[in-house]
């Protein structure tokens, strides 16, 4: 079974709250739990080792997201379109405030996610209804 | 915004500012009553002074001032950051990022209030406006690493693969020279990027990727393995091979590289002679190696398994090894092979012990190996090693058939505790032993012994952990609470708030929470139990908090992909079973609170199972009324016995100030109005995270058509049915909602896309012009020999009956369920035996029919306690 306890240590109590860590590892990771929560990466100096030009290239980069090509990605990037491109078409669908309420009442949803369930459904509450009940089936 | 004038002042307000960061709280609420003397409406001012009352634990006089502060300053940006910071601290995150983003847009420079919104944005998950933080921030500071690989764990997470990895590459584009290897920040970002990569599904490109920046990558291991995935979905099998040749050389115990190598082998389960070669070379190069030996014991058959079945368990029960029966037990769901392991061992306890003698195994030495000597090396080696007066190797068989005769898929209790009582009295000084006969007492049915056997365990070493954790268990099976959470305070910090029991919970001890409630419901005190399973439920959301702190920790340290891990593992939080079971009792509970509100009367009292059926209306109430002042008078002198031993105060170790629970006994939870509106708390988690638990489902489905929540408890049974068609509650639940809808009054119809949707799917499950009487009378016919099934026909024609039809229904249901317990094993179980009792105190049949059937399942299982 478990190893016999040295005689000063008694399971259980524990006199003086948690010990003192010891080990030079156990400290360091008890001062980066103390500082865990506190407000730390703005202190952080930003690396010398880049290349500013490179990193105001960069940057500009960032605003134009669909600027400057990376390669490969394309399957991905046609996915991620065609999200987009579904996205906005459910946007403009219209839905009925009254199916909406309905939906609400009868599924227990909050507004905004009956709100979305219709449009996944061209905004027809028989269809969204009958896809939320039959879901795991 | 009337700005402070003077130096003087703007001084102290920074020192305000600071003593909060510093949690000198008190100096700075003095500093701030300095500024308020002269300038009393000074919003910002107010809006520090709340914040640190807040800290000081004052909530609601904090959420007062900053509304004021607020008031006064409408236009401050402090006081509407302080707002947020409130809302944060009380868990409103949806006011908190509103208050945040107005502070951000009065003050769009800073960087703190940015910071603030952009931590909160993940934790709520909301990724879109996450990565419009992120990008503002890497826009203010692009020179720090952080910020790049932060906006592209954001871009990740809201299913930007392609900006992620564009991200990534931009930042790696504007190093000057590669960075140190020992650059731990670099080595996980490269990685990560790779995963990106493979996550679009271009494994190819993964590959070429991985190859070349793998060298410089700290986490060897990782790459490898997924080095190894990715030439195996390319179907690059001669590579994949010997990369998990290289990785089983590293660490020949994990099963994936095994499993990785026989698919890179292109090894069906067939190829008998192949596998034994791959598996019989690693366990030569490894002789200690357990893996490359047990693995194949899954895949052979016949002679071929008999023969290594038998080196092993030679070689384990040699050895000592007291996992060995946990280690094969997987096994037993082969008949073939449950019956050759006990076989074997049954013929080694034969040839140790020809004659079951009283302990003198010492004319019998060691044995077994004359007759086969099969296995090799060991035998020499371990022949030798006799422990006492009883060979390792016999007291391990026996131990192992102890086990295998109380195991349920072997079971044969009465010869396990024959086995057990010997092996005591050759080893009285065993934990293990003890504790294996507690077990088998728990098989028994008999909580009573199985918790004192278990407590005899614990007295054996009273300084194993393990075995007092278990003791505690029994004892809780066994509804002593008491005793249980004594046992557990050898082990806790007892002077925390809340004692032994507080402390349990400030571990978060989630078996021994859910154990006790199970234990309270088991006993109609269903206040406490009801207080357990909120528990467990706060514990949870405890668990979802505590991520806050690593959206900015983990990427300060670089580490990437375990944070990624961990926030996606933090996504499915609530699958977790403890969780659905904790769900699961609650929303039962909840459900009987509804039907019966007198529970909670009498959960006071003492359980539901108290005398109030015998008695008259008029009594009844005197009892009721006698109860509750008897519960009142027993609460104040608790109140008052507690207020004397609050000298030292509730502070925590950690600092944090700890509330007395001022409701220990859930009497709060018992009085609410509205139950099934409670049961929600749980029933909505449940169903959204473990859809594929049946149990969940039958459970939300009584919460949902007492709601008259038709649809939702129709999407129940239509779930429960595509998991388990033949189940039987599914049966009565069908009926039942049949039933209720047939008779659902035609004054207030239900909307039609309601009622048609309803039609139609109930229709294909059960004919609409069914007689639901008779469909049931038939099902009951035609499932008698099953005790589950004969329940729910009986729950279903209480259900059905009218009100005037009751009693008949219930007696004779009495005598349906009486004759269940004469089925035999096959078909009535010791568990169904139980819920027929609960069944019938269900339908408060009164004590007499009670003990009649009590009496005759004495009968069947004679040690069984519940039926005492």
């Amino acid at each position: 079974m478990a190893e016999p306890q040295p005689a000063s240590v008694q399971e259980g109590i524990d006199p003086e709250g948690p010990p003192a860590p010891t080990g030079g590892d156990a400290r360091k990771a008890a001062a980066a739990l103390s500082t865990l929560d506190q407000r730390g990466d703005d202190a952080t100096a930003p690396t010398k080792n880049i290349d500013q030009d490179a990193l105001s290239n960069a940057i500009s980069r960032l605003e134009l997201t669909s600027g400057k090509v990376t390669p490969g990605g394309e399957q991905q990037k046609e996915r991620e379109a065609e999200a987009r491109k579904e996205k906005e078409r459910r946007a403009k669908i219209k839905v009925d405030a009254q199916d909406v309420g309905l939906l609400v009442e009868e599924l227990d949803l909050t507004k905004i996610k009956a709100t979305e369930l219709l449009k996944a459904h061209e905004g027809d509450a028989m269809k969204a209804l009958r896809a939320f009940v039959t879901a795991n089936v | 915004m009337p700005s402070l004038a003077g130096a003087k002042e703007r001084s102290l307000f920074g020192q305000v500012v600071k003593c909060y960061e510093n949690k000198q709280y008190k100096k700075g609420l003095k500093a701030a009553d300095q500024i308020l003397r002269k300038h009393p409406d000074h919003g910002d001012t107010q809006a520090m002074k709340a914040l640190i009352i807040n800290s000081q634990g004052n909530t609601e006089e904090a959420f007062a001032l900053a509304k004021i502060a607020l008031k006064n300053d409408m236009k401050s940006h402090i006081c509407w950051h302080v707002y947020g910071l409130l809302y944060r601290s009380v868990k409103n995150f949806e006011e908190s990022i509103k208050a945040y983003r107005f502070a951000l847009k009065l003050e769009p420079a800073s960087s703190q209030i940015q910071r603030d919104l952009a931590l909160l944005q993940m934790q709520m998950r909301d990724y879109p406006g996450y990565i419009q933080s992120r990008r503002a921030i890497l826009q203010a500071r692009s020179g720090v690493r952080q910020n790049w690989t932060a906006l592209a764990i954001a871009q990740h997470l809201g299913g930007q693969l392609v900006d992620a990895e564009r991200t990534l590459s931009a930042w790696e584009d504007t190093i000057k020279t590669p960075p140190p290897k020992s650059d731990v920040e670099h080595s996980e970002a490269v990685l990560y990027k790779n995963t990106i990569i493979a996550e679009m599904g271009e494994t190819e490109r993964a590959l070429d990727h991985l190859d070349a920046v793998s060298k410089g990558s700290l986490d060897r291991t990782a790459a490898m393995e997924m080095r190894g995935q990715y030439l195996l979905k390319l179907g690059r099998k001669e590579e994949a091979a010997n990369t998990y040749r290289t990785l089983l050389d590293r660490n020949s115990e994990y099963r994936a590289y095994y499993d990785g190598l026989v698919t890179a082998l292109g090894l069906q389960r067939t190829d008998l002679e192949a596998l034994k070669k791959i598996y019989a070379e690693y366990s030569e190069k490894n002789p200690r190696c357990d893996a490359a030996r047990r693995v194949p014991l899954d895949f052979l058959e016949g002679d071929d398994f008999r023969e290594a079945a038998d080196t092993y368990l030679r070689h384990m029960l040699k050895k000592g090894a007291p996992s060995t029966f946990a280690n094969v037990k997987s096994l037993y769901t082969d008949v073939a092979k449950r019956d050759t392991i006990q076989s074997l061992v049954e013929s080694y306890a034969a040839s140790a012990n020809p004659t079951q003698v009283n302990g003198s195994a010492e004319k019998q030495p060691d044995k077994p190996d004359g007759e086969k000597p099969a296995d090799g090396t060991d035998a020499h080696v371990e022949e030798k090693q006799v422990n006492g007066n009883v060979s390792q190797f016999d007291s391990s068989v026996r131990y192992f058939l102890v086990q295998h005769y109380n195991y349920h898929l072997s079971r044969d209790l009465e010869k396990a505790m024959n086995l057990i009582e010997d092996a005591i009295k050759s080893n009285p000084g065993s934990v293990d032993l003890y504790m294996t006969k507690a077990r088998i007492w728990k098989h028994h049915g008999n909580a009573k012994k199985a918790s004192e056997t278990m407590e005899k365990a614990r007295s054996v070493d009273e300084r194993d952990r393990y075995i007092n954790t278990k003791a505690a268990k029994y004892q809780l099976r066994n509804d002593e609470n008491d005793a249980a959470i004594k046992t557990m305070s050898k082990f806790t910090r007892n002077e925390a708030v809340g004692g032994a029991l507080g402390d349990l919970h400030d571990m978060q001890c989630v078996w021994y929470i859910i154990e006790d409630g199970e234990s309270y419901l088991r006993q109609g005190k269903l206040g406490p139990a009801l207080k357990r399973f909120h528990s467990i439920s706060d514990i949870f959301e405890v668990w979802q908090e505590d991520q806050f702190d690593f959206h900015s920790f983990s990427l300060r340290k670089g580490q990437i992909r375990a944070y990624v891990d961990m926030i996606r593992w933090e996504d499915h939080l609530r699958e977790h079973p403890f969780f659905s079971r904790a769900a699961i009792n609650a929303a039962k509970t909840y459900v009987s609170l509804h039907d019966k509100p007198q529970l909670a009367q009498a959960s006071l009292t003492n359980g539901i199972n108290g005398e109030m059926d015998k008695l008259d209306k008029a009594e009844r109430k005197k009892a009721q009324r006698k109860a509750r002042k008897d519960q009142e008078k027993k609460e104040q002198e608790e109140a008052e016995k507690k207020d004397a031993k609050k000298t030292a105060g509730n502070v925590g170790a950690d600092g944090e100030i700890k509330k007395e629970d001022k409701d220990p006994q859930g009497q709060k939870l018992l009085q609410t109005t509205e139950p099934l509106a409670d049961a929600m708390k749980f029933v909505t988690p449940l169903l959204e995270y473990s859809p594929r638990n049946l149990e969940a489902q039958l459970a939300s489905f009584e919460v949902f058509i007492r709601r008259k929540k038709f649809l939702l408890a129709l999407r129940c049974l239509l779930t429960s049915h595509s998991l388990s068609p033949s189940n039987p509650t599914i049966h009565e639940q069908l009926l039942r909602l049949r039933h209720t809808l047939n008779s659902h009054p035609t004054s207030s119809p239900l909307p039609a896309p309601v009622s048609s949707l309803l039609e139609t799917e109930l229709s294909k499950l059960l004919d609409r012009d069914t007689d639901l009487t008779q469909h049931n009378d038939t099902f009951l016919a035609t499932h008698k020999l099953s005790t589950p099934h004969v329940h729910a026909a009986l729950r279903a024609r209480y259900a059905l009956a009218s009100s005037s039809q009751l009693d008949a229904v219930k007696e004779e249901g009495q005598k349906e369920l009486i004759k269940t317990l004469e089925l035999g094993e096959d078909g009535c179980k010791l568990e169904d035996a139980v819920r027929g009792l609960e069944l019938l105190r269900w339908w408060d049949v009164g004590e007499e029919g009670l003990g009649e059937y009590r009496a005759r399942a004495r009968e069947s299982w004679p040690e069984a306690t519940v039926f005492e």
